[in-house]
Formats: structure tokens, sequence, C-alpha cells
């Protein structure tokens, strides 16, 4: 068999994204060099391109405008400000799966089994053994900041975008400030030194999105206290009413 | 901003227009949401996946070619390559192949009022499209564009030759093309 009669079968699972790495590999080479399944490639995609249309609209949560909107400005900063950031050596992958993304194997399970159910029907305990799931290495770490004492009803969700080079901060729930009083984020060290990261005031709802722009490579907690506004401390001056850890 | 064709809206995110980023999520977010939120059945990763496809277009903006497809399709094809990137647990980096970027012309280089009606007429003919084909083929494409599986895989949970996976996902794509180009929602 040429290779043109081996590979042009599969130029519709290749658009779909559904052929393995190295035949990815072979067929990207093949059909920069055959206009047969160049021109099937194309019209396929096509194709391919209007099947997200198949998916329902579902209103996202109201705050990720905010976040969208938020991590784009720093993302964007940061390549004005920083470029040469992007030749710097990657992070270290870290061996092991990070305790929340692990936490969630599961789910992807469940979702997984669901979308099946939905799709295949009868043969859908076929997937519930398949262990092809492997270790996440995701780009996006999350975590969560929870309050304790006055703060206990608040919370926050990291969203550390590690290749966009920024961490977002989604705060909830935090009570109003005294007058001429700040909020500030803090990260420590696990030898305990602590590094102001931002200062905010929450909106009427006790919610507000932070960035903080820079790593947190290095450091074990992220913390929040009330601090002197507008510029808050320069380090902490009581016990953190929300804590969490890095992960 | 709100009447702004693709190219002009992808010029304005090149020029790091906030408001052209803004008009791009009030457009496109709960499309992108719906398709993430089937891929993965996670809200929060969902969440993830819409929010670093935004940063994606934002930061590519400049190599946006509106011969090549529209934003809305470079958007959305990138919520769900993530989307599975996600659900297969691996890094966007790792993506080897190629980002499925369709030729696709349509919505935009057209008005804003235009938008609207191409987009819930394609959407009408997708769907169409997908019921009016046989089941085993939607499935083999379903499986693979919001399952993330491979055609190997497929063919192993379906107990079907892999030929057979590859001839279905094949004749489903060519159906839909035509169903596609018979309504003039793409140029031929
Ligand atoms: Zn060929």
């Amino acid at each position: 068999m040429s290779e043109h009669e081996e590979l042009e079968a599969s130029v519709a699972a290749w658009v779909l994204g559904a052929v393995d790495t190295d035949e990815a590999e072979l067929m990207r080479v093949h059909i920069d060099a055959c206009a047969i399944c160049r021109e099937a490639a194309v019209r396929l995609r096509r194709a391919a391109g209007a099947l997200p249309l198949a998916a329902d609209d579902v209103a996202p949560p109201a705050r990720l405008r905010e976040r969208v909107l938020t991590a784009a400005a720093a993302s964007r900063g940061s390549l004005a400000t920083s470029a040469p950031r992007r030749n710097e050596p990657r992070r270290p992958v870290r061996m092991t799966p990070r305790a929340t993304t692990r936490a969630r194997l599961p789910i992807y399970a469940a979702a997984a089994a669901i979308l099946l159910a939905l799709v295949v029907g009868a043969v859908a305990g076929d997937l519930i053994g398949r262990d092809s799931v492997r270790p996440p290495t995701s780009t996006v770490a999350r975590f969560a900041v929870v309050g304790n004492q006055e703060l206990a009803g608040a919370r926050a969700t990291v969203i550390d975008l590690k290749s966009d080079g920024v961490v977002l901060v989604d705060f909830n729930g935090l009570p109003a400030l005294r007058s001429g009083k700040v909020y500030e984020v803090w990260l420590i060290t696990s030898d305990g030194r602590a590094d102001p990261a931002a200062v905010f005031v929450p909106d009427s709802n006790g919610s507000k999105v932070v960035l903080v722009n820079r790593s947190l490579e290095g450091y074990s907690l992220m913390a929040v206290t009330r601090e002197a506004g507008p510029a808050g401390s320069d380090a902490p001056t009581e016990q953190p009413q929300m804590s969490g850890t890095i992960t | 901003m709100e009447g702004l064709a693709d190219p002009d809206l992808a010029a304005a995110l090149v020029a790091g227009s906030q408001d052209a980023l803004a008009e791009l999520y009030d457009r496109y977010a709960p499309l992108a949401y719906g398709v993430a939120l089937r891929v993965l059945g996670d809200p929060a990763r969902a969440e993830d996946a819409v929010q670093e496809a935004f940063l994606k277009i934002w930061n590519g903006a400049s190599t946006f070619d509106a011969r090549r497809g529209s934003l809305r399709t470079w958007l959305l094809t990138a919520v769900r390559n993530r989307s599975i990137d996600y659900l297969r647990g691996r890094a966007a980096h790792e993506r080897q192949e190629q980002e499925l970027v369709p030729e696709l012309v349509e919505a935009g280089a057209r008005s804003d009022p235009w938008r609207q009606v191409s987009l819930s007429l394609e959407r009408t003919a997708v769907r169409e499209a997908l019921t009016s084909i046989p089941a085993e083929q939607r499935q083999a494409v379903e499986l693979a564009f919001f399952g993330g599986y491979t055609h190997r895989e497929i063919a192993d949970m379906t107990r079907v030759p892999l030929s057979t996976v590859k001839g279905r996902m094949r004749l489903a794509l060519e159906k839909l093309s035509s169903y596609l180009q018979g309504r003039g929602l793409v140029d031929v």
C-alpha cells in the first residue's frame, strides 16, 4: 500500500484531532506534500470547525468576564514590559500530580462517563475501566484560600495561569472594611517570610478579582490580612484572616 | 465595537483594546462556555478553558487572518482543544496535532446583524446534519470532537475495526460539509 492510500483514510480523523501523536506528524508531513489529501483536509476542516455549534449555549458565571479581562490586561502588560521572560527556561515539571488536580480525576472520569452514556448508550460500560487518563500536567493550577475568625464567610479561588505568568485571586464573601483599611494579600515562604503581593478593596458585594503579578514559585502559603490603606503594610500587622496552601 | 466585523475587531485586539476583548467575550462567551462544559462537565475547569482560549486569541490576535477563518471559529477551536487537553490531562505544549483552524469563511467579514443570522443558520444546519446522519457516524465524530478519544480508542470501545471508525468519521464530515455548502454557509 502506498503512503497515500494508507493515510488518506485517516484525513477525517486527523482533522478531528483523533489520531495518535506519531500518526499526526506523519499526516502533517504527507498533507504538505499531497494535493489530494490537502484538498480533503481543507474541506473537512471547514465542517469540523462548525462542530462546536452542536453544543448548547450556556451563560458563564458573571465573574468569568472580569477574570478574562483582568488576565488579558496583565498578560499583555507582562509581554510588553518583560518580553524576555518568554525565553526563560520553563519551570521544572513537578513529578507528582497536584492535590487539586488529582482530586479532580474522578470528576473527569464521571464527566467522560456521562458524555459516553449520552452518545454511546449501550457501550458506555466499556469506558469505565479505561485507564488512559495520564497524570495531569495542566498549565493552570487552582487552589482555595479560605477565611477564618471575622472572615469566616470569605473564600477565594486562586487561578495560576502559569503559561501566561499571571495569578488571579477571585474573592467572594468579604466583609466591608472599616474606613481607611484595605485587604492585603501575602505570599509566605516555608520559613515564614511574608512578601506583600497585592492590596485591594472589595466591591459592595464583597467580591473582587485581584491580580498577583509575580510567580508563586518558592512560596508555600497565600494569606490575607487587613492593613492600613491605601498602600497597605510592608509586613502583616495581624494574624492572617484568610489563608490557603499553594499547590 | 459592537458592529465591528472580525478583521476590525482583530485589529483592535492587536492594538490592545480591552473594549475589543470585552466585545469578543460578550459575543461568544456563552458559546465558548457551552463547548467547554460539554467536553469537561465541570464548571470550574470549563471556566479555566474558556479563559485560556480568550487569552490565546488576545495574545495571538496579530496572527489572525480572516481568509483562514472567523474569530469565532478560532476561539471555539481553542476552547475545544484546551478542554480536551484538560480532559486528557495534558499540557497545551504537549499538543502535537495541528490546531483545527478551519478555513471557514462565513460571518467574519459581514456586518453585525448578519453575524447573528448566520450563526443561527449555521447552528441549525449543524444540528440538522448531525441528526440526519447514521447514529454510528455521529457517535464516532462526537467521541472524537467532544470526548477527545482517538480513532483507535473509539474502535476499541465500540468494538469495530479501526478502518470502520475512520470511514465513519470521513462520511460524517463529508455529509456535514455538503450540508453546510448546500446552505451557502461555507465558501467552496
Ligand atoms: Zn495523500
